[in-house]
């Protein structure tokens, strides 16, 4: 990460009117920030906050009001920008009555793209995404996971500097959302820059190096995910497990410092945690199966082979 | 259907072209400063002329590459989407067409006129609605469903979306005409009976203009109206008001002068009269007729033999170039040579102009003639070149109307644009005469305004107005509409010259300078406009406006 900013914009403000030209709402007001080359920006914000119309204002798809943006050194309103940028959009906006094969040969076609490098890209991109199996069928036929994943496909197509993500997790299953994590980490690790927008807050904290939040159009915190989240008085300890009697000496400690012991217990892993075994699992050992509790009293909650 | 072509001027459409879009380019730019200041100001201007600077450029260099990505997005979109279902009735057309047509013994020309105006108007009203719907309906589709948003935001210009567009649009509708075309052509050449021959004709018409057809009264002095103007023949009262008619048995006659541009040793004459009488005749002989070859300039007049016209039929009649004659005067034998000594030296035609009088010979009975009844005929076509002018007439009005429903399309929603394409193609194709005539005030009746007022006070459109000042007013309020309405006229098309296939039914080559040429300049000239226009209005317009 760098700190020459691919995205620069100033006093951005928005204001949809009506056929009349009257007000009729301020989607943004007088929004100025950064994104340096390399990081993964996370733009977070409840519904209606700006974050999407600030997407689409950068992609040129929107006209701001006022103020000014530049990005890789170009203002929005110059197309040739795009030639360096890829975009996913909230729902994957793209042609049903092509194959995933068609779709990125397709927006290949509308990139400087030799048809030798499409076709290597675009075996490349379903490969990624996991499509092989329905490279041919067409997308009306897909399913909403498998739209957003061939929309992240055509994203990737031109092998951009900046990537734009709206909502990429939207429509994912935890594992579609896993890898699209490590997708988001792969091109930060290939100096890429990503700008992310979501309220799913966990997927944010998991893959940004900084964020800002949004409300009401107006930008409201900014900086880097650690720092914000950093509780500064407070300190964390995670141990092996400890006996009563040595929690019972770590707390007369703290009382001696004039701390005191906030919680004390068990961490828990997420549920995405919990989620991603289970499946890895059933992937390692097909065919096992949930059985109750009550059916296995000797190994508690535990599954055992279908077949056996 | 007029068969009457007027040679159209290039060079003469190129600059009044150059001049509606120059005044089409100001008042744009003029309307963007104007409405740009309550929006941003000063600056306002500013913006406007960076905007479109930004936008020239942008517009100057298209990628063929990628209007081509688009074109061919756009033909497997249309094609996937069930537009080649129009085949189905084109071919239940076709399975029991022959049932309902003419039969074999009809006369050789109705049955191929009858053939071919099928198949054409079969091919107009089913590629022309597909064509229409597919180009009004693709664009509007593409922005609701957003799909437009992830092609605007790779590095496609707007002009590229649109030329993509209309480039792909035009390419189905190419498709779908030329399988149907080639289809009605073979249906054709089985359909009509062996003893038929297709062919086109050629005509050589009489040059354009009051040069081109004059008429003499009974006393065989040019015929003038009350004002000393030429005047045309006799009006018997007709309501179609093409022909004129020639009084018989005087010395009335019409005039019709021929470019000469090539050298034969036969020329072919031939005609179609209507005859119009004033008491019924010999019912076993139709009205007489005679052609007379003048050279005034050297006191020539030379008459043909009499014939009798075939009134529902052609007069055909070969014209050897050596020609014998009795001179009236000194009655003596006379032999003149067509190009040496007939021919009138004149710009039309590379070896002169050939003056032909045409008189009727039976009194009290008139001929009615138009320009295009007589001609010189050259040498045949096959039918195949006149069918395929025909099949690209209908083309060109395929291109039209994909370029004026793309172009709506850039700005309105599909319903408004497929309205309004179909308005311009209507209006161009049957209410142009009639816009022409309004907007030069040509029209009986005036104006607008004057028109209303004629309704409210019951009165016709021939009678004179008052005079006073509420009359002025209007006429003034009418005069003014016509010059703010002068750009209008030239944004709907004429295609009233698209119509090809009347002349391959009648038996005709369609000829270039008349009927191909000024087809292909409106379309031509229209492209660029539109490409502008819907450029500019996408370009202008959020895509993702709330």
């Amino acid at each position: 990460m760098s700190d020459e900013p691919v995205i620069q914009i100033r006093n951005l403000t928005k204001t949809y009117r009506d056929f009349w030209g009257r007000k009729k709402v301020q989607a943004l007001n007088s929004l100025s920030l950064e994104v340096n080359k390399g990081e993964v920006f996370g733009l977070l914000g409840p519904n209606g906050s700006g974050k999407t119309t600030t997407m689409k204002l950068l992609l040129g798809l929107l006209f701001p009001t006022d103020g000014e943006i530049s990005i890789l050194g170009k203002p929005a309103s110059d197309v040739s920008k795009n030639e360096k940028i890829g975009y996913l959009p909230e729902e994957s906006y793209l042609y049903r009555f092509l194959n995933a094969e068609e779709t990125l040969d397709f927006y290949g076609r509308l990139f400087d793209i030799s048809a030798e490098e499409r076709k290597q890209r675009t075996n490349e991109l379903i490969e990624m995404v996991g499509l092989q199996h329905a490279r041919r069928r067409q997308l009306k036929e897909y399913s909403k996971g498998m739209t957003r994943r061939i929309g992240l496909a055509q994203a990737l197509i031109n092998n951009p500097d900046l990537v734009l993500l709206d909502e990429p997790t939207s429509g994912l299953d935890p594992e579609g959302s896993q890898d699209m994590k490590r997708l988001i980490e792969n091109l930060r690790d290939q100096g890429k820059t990503v700008v992310m927008c979501s309220h799913l807050l966990a997927d944010v904290q998991d893959v940004c190096d900084r964020i800002a939040i949004l409300y009401g159009g107006e930008l409201k915190e900014l900086g880097r995910v650690e720092d914000l989240l950093k509780e500064q008085h407070e300190t964390q300890f995670v141990t092996s497990h400890l006996d009563d009697t040595a929690v019972d000496e770590i707390k007369a400690v703290l009382d001696k410092h004039g701390a005191s012991l906030k919680t004390c217990g068990h961490p828990t892993s997420s549920l995405e945690d919990l989620f991603m075994k289970t499946v890895q699992r059933s992937k390692d050992r097909p065919g096992q199966r949930y059985i109750p509790a009550a059916e296995t009293p000797a190994a508690g909650s535990e599954t055992a082979d279908s077949g056996s | 259907m007029s068969l009457q072509p007027v040679e159209f001027e290039l060079l003469f459409g190129i600059t009044q072209w150059a001049i509606v879009f120059g005044s089409f380019v100001v008042l744009f730019l003029l309307v963007s400063i104007a409405t740009s200041f309550p929006l941003y100001g000063t600056a306002g201007p500013g913006r406007v002329l960076a905007g479109m600077l930004r936008g020239f450029k942008e517009f100057a260099s298209p990628s063929p590459r990628r209007v081509y990505a688009i074109a061919s997005l756009t033909f497997k979109e249309s094609i996937r989407k069930k537009a080649l279902l129009v085949f189905v009735v084109f071919a239940v057309l076709f399975m029991f067409a022959s049932w309902f047509m003419a039969s074999p013994s009809d006369r050789p020309d109705m049955q191929v006129r009858n053939y071919v105006a099928f198949v054409f108007i079969a091919i107009n009203m089913l590629v022309l609605p597909v064509v229409l719907l597919l180009s009004c309906w693709g664009l509007p589709e593409d922005i609701r469903i957003r799909s437009l948003h992830t092609v605007v935001t790779k590095p496609v210009r707007r002009n590229e979306v649109v030329l993509g567009r209309m480039l792909g649009f035009a390419s189905v509708g190419t498709m779908i005409l030329l399988i149907m075309s080639t289809v009605g052509f073979i249906w054709i050449q089985r359909q009509v009976s062996d003893n038929v021959d297709l062919f086109c004709r050629v005509p050589v018409y009489a040059v354009a203009g009051p040069e081109g057809v004059k008429f003499l009264d009974r006393s065989g002095n040019p015929s003038v109206d009350r004002d000393g103007n030429p005047a045309k023949g006799v009006n018997v009262g007709d309501i179609v008001e093409t022909r004129s008619f020639i009084e018989g048995g005087t010395r009335a006659a019409g005039v019709w002068t021929f470019p000469l541009d090539e050298q034969a040793d036969t020329l072919k004459l031939e005609s179609r009269f209507e005859a119009f009488r004033t008491f019924k005749g010999d019912m076993n002989r139709s009205i007489r007729v005679r052609y007379v070859l003048v050279n005034e300039e050297k006191s020539l007049k030379v008459p043909l033999p009499t014939f009798e016209v075939d009134e529902f039929g052609t007069n055909e009649m070969d014209l050897a170039r050596k020609q014998t004659f009795t001179d009236e005067q000194t009655l003596e034998k006379k032999e003149v040579d067509i190009y040496d000594d007939l021919a009138v030296p004149s710009e039309d035609g590379r070896f002169g102009s050939l003056v032909v009088q045409v008189q009727c010979l039976d009194r009290a009975q008139y001929l009615g003639v138009s320009r295009g009844d007589f001609f010189i005929r050259l040498p045949d076509r096959s039918f195949t070149t006149g069918y395929i002018k025909a099949v690209i007439g209908v083309w060109l009005k395929v291109l039209i109307i994909v370029m004026s429903g793309v172009t709506a399309s850039c700005f309105v929603k599909w319903p408004v644009a497929t309205f309004l394409s179909f308005k311009v193609i209507v209006i161009g194709q049957v209410a142009r005469g009639f816009l022409d005539k309004v907007l030069s005030g040509k029209q009986a009746g005036g104006g607008a305004a004057e028109s209303v007022y004629r309704l409210l006070t019951h009165m016709n459109d021939t009678t004179v107005l008052p005079a006073n000042p509420l009359t002025s007013s209007i006429q003034l309020f009418d005069h003014g509409l016509q010059h703010l309405l002068w750009m209008v006229k030239f944004m709907i098309p004429d295609l009233r010259s698209f119509g090809m296939s009347d002349w391959v039914a009648r038996g005709f080559d369609v000829p270039w300078g008349g009927v191909m040429l000024p087809s292909i300049a409106i379309t031509v000239g229209y492209f660029l406009p539109c490409v502008l226009l819907g450029y500019f209005s996408l370009s202008m317009r959020e895509l993702e406006a709330k």
